[in-house]
């Protein structure tokens, strides 16, 4: 089972590391000086990481990982083999930025697993970098997905969507 | 005494496939599954109406009395009824005629063997019979017999078994050999192994189970051994979802099979190759299916081509019940053998059966078990203060593996001293069957 590193110096919300992320996307984040970053750990892993039912939780940016793969099935779940990219990149602008459940909402899945954030600030700065999170991911996702062909995404990609980490989903 | 010259009949009858041939050559002449189509009994309402219409006219002239046509027996009484059994006895197929006798409505298939032990012996009788005579058609009484059997197998069946070769075939002498040591001495084939010992782990991996066998200078160590639930069957059902999943134009069982044949493989770490295949398109590959209609159908091969092997090593991939991998599963058997024989079964790790053909299968588990091997060795070193001679792990991969068994067997009956370690018709008249409850075990040359 594939495990990230452990980022210690990160800010913790709730039980959730806010780790750096290279993005030109607005947002609370900071610069990240690692030219490897969450993003792209989520994407390395993702394909590799649907696989497996169990998850050992080790430290809080797992948190922010399971995060990401959740949200990359999920956008996969949106497209259809057919869709091009420019539709792509629509369809998963608005998927990042439309109104998504936090830790601590009653809609949130995954809230066995992760705290609410403890104040009413740090919701709301929780919320922000989530929001750039899921954008950078998504706008990194398309990058991979339609490498080799403008007009569909990789099929091989796209097959994964089916595939539910943990037996969750977003 | 013309079986002075003639070679040994090497049968090798497993569950899923039988392996037939004579000793001295290098692959059985015919692998089929062990299968027999048998014509369905006439007690079963369905196939009733359907046989007196054909063969009426047939057997008007002749009454009611043995009609040539087995299936004839719906309009018969109690006075043909011996003679139709014994015809419907005679109507039967093994093999690949068998499966396909089987997709007609008028026969059923049967496995005679199930989880490696001969579970029908009237069936059995009648495979072995068509093996000896259709098939090699050679005088039994001719040729001594190499049979194998799966470990821990009772002495009650090796006594059938002796019973059927000696009393229904006369065949001219008999060795019982447990599958576990043949793969072994299949194994000097090697140019890694050097001393020819019958001392080794043996990972047998066919299509339903994958069994992982310790032998001790030709004995079988049963209280270690373990089974694992995923084979060959399991890696082509993989394929088969990703396939389906992906919603490629052709996802049939068959496909699935080829493309595990042909493309997998086992590699070193799966998040890394899934970035090899980013870096190279190269390595997707494309297999085409020949319908039945000569159209061609193109299937894209992607990372199943190392995902669906890779179930060994990480078996929460594919099931949710069976979780440990092979190398533990392996790392467990040894470490469950007596102590002073563990060094030399981690020193001999042999492979045998299709489901290890995979490309650096070997590599792979002979890496991870070193791995694990060595944190324990350290460990104790750090905890005693004593310097360890450390363990040797090594996995021997060979030509021979996918028929391993026979080949081994194939082996062993080419020696001139073959004949003297088997026990011949005229022990077995003298002494009765419960002679083959022992075999003496190959010297080594």
């Amino acid at each position: 089972m594939p495990v990230p590193e452990e980022d210690t110096n990160a800010r913790i919300v709730g039980n959730l590391a806010v780790l750096p992320i290279k993005t030109q996307f607005k947002g609370p984040s900071l610069p990240c000086m690692d030219p490897y970053d969450i993003i792209d750990e989520v994407l390395d892993l993702f394909r590799a990481n649907t696989f497996f039912k169990n998850f050992e939780i080790k430290g809080a940016s797992d948190r922010t990982l399971i995060y990401g793969i959740l949200f990359v099935s999920q956008a996969l779940n949106a497209l259809s083999p057919n869709t091009n990219q420019n539709e792509a990149v629509r369809i998963l602008t608005n998927l990042s930025l439309e109104d998504f459940a936090i830790p601590g909402d009653i809609g949130f899945p995954l809230n066995a697993l992760y705290l609410p954030p403890s104040t009413k600030n740090d919701a709301v700065f929780l919320r922000q970098y989530l929001a750039q999170f899921r954008q950078e991911l998504a706008s990194r996702l398309i990058q991979r997905l339609y490498l080799t062909d403008s007009t569909k995404p990789s099929k091989f990609w796209l097959a994964f969507g089916k595939k539910k980490f943990m037996n969750k989903s977003l | 005494m013309s079986s002075i010259n003639t070679p040994a009949v090497v049968m090798d009858n497993g569950t899923g496939f039988t392996k037939l041939g004579f000793a001295g050559n290098d692959s059985p002449s015919w692998v089929f599954p062990t299968a027999i189509a048998t014509r369905n009994t006439s007690t079963g309402s369905s196939s009733k109406p359907m046989a007196p219409s054909k063969p009426s006219f047939l057997s008007s002239g002749t009454g009611n009395s043995n009609s040539l046509i087995a299936g004839s027996n719906a309009n018969s009484k109690a006075s043909s009824i011996h003679g139709n059994r014994d015809m419907a006895d005679l109507d039967f197929y093994i093999g690949d005629y068998a499966l396909e006798a089987a997709k007609g409505p008028s026969y059923s298939l049967s496995y005679p063997i199930r989880h490696g032990q001969i579970e029908n012996w009237d069936q059995m009788e009648r495979f072995w019979e068509t093996s000896i005579f259709k098939y090699l058609k050679c005088e039994p009484e001719d040729h001594y017999f190499l049979l194998t059997e799966p470990p821990l197998n009772p002495p009650e069946n090796r006594e059938n078994t002796a019973e059927i070769m000696f009393e229904s075939f006369n065949c001219a002498g008999l060795y019982i050999a447990v599958q576990a040591v043949l793969a072994l001495a299949a194994s000097w084939t090697s140019s890694k192994v050097i001393d020819r010992s019958l001392t080794g782990t043996v990972i047998d991996s066919g299509d339903g189970v994958t069994h992982v066998i310790p032998v001790a200078e030709g004995y079988v160590i049963g209280s270690a051994i373990k089974n694992i639930p995923i084979a060959g069957r399991d890696i082509t059902s993989f394929i088969q979802t990703m396939l389906r999943e992906r919603g490629e134009a052709d996802s049939s069982l068959r496909t699935a099979e080829q493309i595990k044949q042909q493309f997998c493989y086992v590699c070193p770490d799966i998040v890394k190759e899934f970035r090899k295949y980013d870096n190279d398109p190269e390595m997707f590959a494309k297999y085409i299916v020949d319908t039945v209609s000569h159209k061609k159908i193109e299937v894209d091969v992607g990372y199943e081509r190392f995902l669906a092997p890779e179930i060994f090593f990480n078996p929460e991939i594919c099931s949710s019940d069976f979780l440990t991998p092979l190398p533990i599963i392996v790392d467990q058997v040894i470490q469950a053998s007596p102590i002073d024989v563990r060094k030399n079964l981690y020193k001999n790790i042999v492979l045998s059966g299709g489901s290890t053909m995979f490309k650096d299968f070997g590599r792979r588990l002979q890496r991870d078990l070193k791995t694990m091997v060595n944190e324990r060795v350290e460990a104790s070193e750090r905890l005693s203060g004593a310097k360890s001679s450390g363990v040797q792990v090594q996995v021997i991969s060979h030509k021979r593996q996918r028929n391993a068994v026979w080949f081994g067997g194939s082996l062993m009956a080419q020696t001139s001293e073959f004949k003297s370690y088997c026990h011949t018709k005229r022990d077995y008249d003298e002494y009765g069957p419960n002679i083959v409850r022992n075999f003496s075990l190959f010297s080594v040359p």
